[in-house]
């Protein structure tokens, strides 16, 4: 224990200690840069290859719209976690103007409150009607009557399938034709054992085989909002999708070393993969000798229709925004038939306005532009559900993929498992 | 004297000034935040509504609930692997670090590497080690193929260095059983043994094996099978997170080696003890007030486990890795549904008060 006994150096060590408290309180206190009197609306996204493609779409088609009502345009993406961020910013009043909502937590969002409908902003507008939008995509944004999103882009699932190992097998192309029976048939000359050749590689995920339950006829809610898995359709495409993988037609993307369908399908293993247009990046990427052709899903014979999932993301507005005209004009901007044609055309994702169904872009013959035609074409051809779950969310997938993935790596029956699962969602939606 | 009051009571005050940025964070950032933590357990509150009251009922909803009980047994199982490992490592790796050797320093350096990089770095690299046709993999099945030539090296040592010890004290020689240089003259022999047995076509260069393929992270398999038993994911971060954690309770020992005063070792070697009696009798009992801290540390650093978790993410089913902090943060924002902080708070201050009765047990344990 050492005491401070010489005066100046007591008083050293005062000075020191207040003006190391006046310091600290001073950091709290400073303020921020004034305020000007310009109108800024934020917008935020999530990053990874959106930040370069939305920073694009803002200097070419944003920018030079607002600017001269004195709108500036700040664009904030955030890297990672969004919809926590988006939660947490919401709930504390920091949050942007405008900012992406997936259609997978978009209920939670919506009905929190804390986002603003958009039918009275429609209503005015003269550039942006609800009718302009595809309808299927615009009904996934609303809750309770009310618009709460305008959805930038979509993608639905299509069946991949790599043209090599169907010639070398001499098996015909999969097509818009093929039933579940008929796909399995080739899919079964297509594999081959001794070279370690899959027919299809399949996840055990809700989010591919939903596709095909709901071609079956599976309705994931009921009018009372109750889940019942009970229903012949759910157990007929649990036992088809799950059998594939049992008979050795099928292959888990685990068991190739990959985690998910795409990077099973760029090891040229397996014949056939279920994704959606985000694949042609990673193919262009990953794969680019690949020589591969995209067919809508198989038809379910017995009721000779399709099944898909929409995955979606809208452009929607803080109800705490200070300047929401602005804000409503920016967006008005982002979603603009030019902005649109132009991410159509550099083949980043699917438009989500009508008219746009019938541009020059999806007659070219490339197979990304027919791919884009074939996961357009997705989203209204059969029962098509959007990838959302209500307030449940992820919580009303996760007995589902525990049952694929008990069933799929061999360690139960679907039989075992059904009855137990049917029990989990009907408490979990009672 | 009124001089020293005056003078003794500014003291004081500069002290209190200082600490006075420090007690403002702390008051601020825990304190404050824990008690509305607490107050959140008992309420229902989704961060956009005010909090509802609900009493006791999340903690109930909590331990009826599956997700919760699985990382309730996973944290357990977790602390009680990881803490005792990781520990037993760093007092070794500290006693061969403690060594007067030439370039100490650099084994030292190398040794906690582990320690100092970041664990998102560790974990992504380890990832790619567990894959399916993985570095380890790939070592097992090295191992499997050339095992047997191993085993039988070390049988044949054994067996040279009996034959070698008899020999020398039968002409009278004192000779140790674990003597270095006839152990290096063993190893040769056992060496050039095997190989001649090879060669000779007694024993297969590489026994003919599958590769193997153990899933280590996307599965939901457990080891081993029966009551006692851990998921394989689980199994695969504890395993890293030995290997991450034990460099840095190794430096905790190599402090507390320097303070053992050498007269004791002195003392023993004049009475006779042999090394490992000396490790055993003076430097263990004497390093207890590190093993102490160190054990401390070490069940509260597993118990909270997240980091490593929450990057091997989707790799692993959830319910074969997570953990009490995992499921905390997995209730705070669940996916694609509205954040449940009731739920989220109620699991913490369960974690929380688990964490403390732990550390209470091992402190009664210790009697330290």
């Amino acid at each position: 224990m050492f005491r401070i006994t010489h005066l100046p150096v007591r008083g050293v060590a005062l000075m020191l200690a207040v003006a190391i408290v006046c310091a600290s309180l001073l950091v709290a206190a400073v303020p921020g840069p004034a305020q000007a009197k310009e109108r800024v609306v934020r917008v935020s996204g999530w990053g990874g290859t959106d930040i370069a493609i939305v920073e694009e779409l803002i200097d070419r088609f944003v920018k030079p719209q607002v600017a001269k009502e004195g709108i500036v345009v700040k664009y904030e993406p955030v890297a990672d976690e969004f919809s926590t961020y988006l939660m947490n910013s919401l709930s504390a009043g920091t949050a942007p103007d405008l900012f992406y909502v997936d259609i997978y937590w978009s209920h939670g969002v919506f009905a929190s409150g804390a986002v603003e409908p958009l039918d009275s902003y429609l209503a005015k507008s003269r550039v942006l009607k609800a009718r302009d939008i595809v309808p299927d995509l615009l009904k996934a944004f609303t809750l309770n009557g009310k618009i709460y999103g305008i959805p930038k882009d979509f993608n639905t699932l299509a069946l991949f399938y790599n043209k090599d190992l169907f010639d070398a097998a001499h098996v015909p192309y999969p097509n818009a034709n093929d039933n579940w029976n008929t796909l399995t048939e080739k899919l079964r000359k297509v594999t081959n054992k001794s070279k370690g050749i899959y027919g299809i590689a399949l996840t055990p995920e809700f989010a591919r085989f939903g596709a095909f339950a709901y071609a079956a006829g599976f309705k994931p809610f009921d009018a009372q909002g109750h889940t019942d898995l009970s229903q012949p359709a759910f157990a007929d495409a649990f036992k088809w999708y799950t059998g594939l993988v049992r008979e050795g037609i099928g292959v888990l993307p685990a068991d190739l070393g990959q985690s998910w369908g795409g990077g099973a399908f760029a090891t040229e293993k397996v014949a056939c993969a279920v994704e959606g247009a985000w694949m042609l990046g990673f193919l262009r990427d990953q794969a680019p000798n690949l020589p591969y052709g995209v067919t809508l899903l198989p038809k379910n014979p017995k009721t000779g229709k399709r099944g898909n999932i929409i995955y979606t993301v809208s452009w929607s507005m803080n109800a705490a925004s200070k300047d929401k005209d602005a804000a409503f004009r920016v967006l008005e901007a982002l979603t603009s038939p030019e902005a649109q044609q132009w991410i159509l055309e550099r083949g980043l994702a699917l438009p989500s306005r009508a008219k746009l169904a019938n541009n020059p872009y999806f007659q070219k013959g490339t197979p990304e532009a027919q791919a884009n035609k074939i996961v357009f074409a997705g989203a209204s051809d059969g029962y098509v559900y959007p990838f959302s779950f209500g307030k449940y969310g992820g919580d009303w997938m996760t007995p589902i993929n525990e049952a694929l993935a008990a069933v799929m790596s061999g360690k139960a029956t679907a039989d075992q498992v059904l009855p137990d699962l049917t029990a989990r969602l009907r408490q979990l939606t009672k | 004297m009124r001089i020293r009051r005056t003078q003794r009571a500014a003291e004081g005050v500069a002290g209190y000034l200082f600490l006075l940025p420090f007690l403002l964070w702390l008051l601020i950032f825990f304190a404050y935040a824990f008690v509305r933590s607490v107050y959140f357990s008992f309420t229902d509150y989704n961060l956009f509504q005010p909090p509802v009251w609900t009493g006791l009922a999340n903690y109930l909803a909590l331990f009826r609930e599956p997700l919760f009980l699985t990382a309730l047994r996973n944290s357990l199982a977790f602390a009680l692997v990881v803490t005792p490992a990781q520990t037993l490592l760093a007092f070794l790796l500290a006693l061969v670090l403690n060594q007067k050797l030439r370039g100490i320093l650099a084994f030292r350096s190398a040794y906690y590497m582990p320690s100092v990089t970041s664990s998102i770095v560790i974990t992504l690299i380890f990832i790619w080690l567990y894959q399916r046709q993985g570095a380890i993999n790939y070592l097992l099945t090295l191992g499997r193929a050339y095992g047997h030539l191993v085993l039988a090296g070390l049988a044949l040592l054994v067996l040279f260095q009996l034959a070698q010890v008899l020999l020398e004290r039968r002409r009278g020689l004192p000779a140790g059983w674990t003597d270095p240089v006839l152990g290096l003259s063993s190893l040769f022999l056992a060496v050039g043994a095997v190989a001649a047995l090879v060669a000779a076509g007694v024993l297969p260069l590489a026994r003919p094996a599958d590769p193997v393929s153990i899933i280590w992270l996307n599965t939901t398999d457990r080891f081993p099978q029966g009551p006692i038993s851990a998921p394989i994911p689980l199994i695969a971060i504890m395993l890293m997170n030995i290997w991450t954690t034990a460099p840095t309770f190794m430096l905790l020992y190599l402090a507390g080696l320097q303070d053992v005063p050498r007269e004791l070792y002195e003392a023993a070697a004049v009475d006779g003890a042999k090394p490992w009696q000396q490790v055993v009798h003076i430097t263990w009992p004497q390093l207890r007030p590190v093993t102490f801290l160190v054990l401390t540390l070490g069940l509260i650093g597993t118990l909270q486990m997240f980091d490593q978790v929450a990057i091997i993410g989707d790799q692993a089913p959830l319910q074969s890795t997570i953990t009490l902090a995992y499921y905390v943060y997995h209730n705070a924002f669940p996916p694609g549904a509205i954040p449940r902080l009731g739920m989220a708070s109620a699991a913490a201050v369960v974690l929380a008060v688990l964490t403390l009765c732990v550390v209470w047990l091992q402190r009664r344990v210790l009697r330290y």
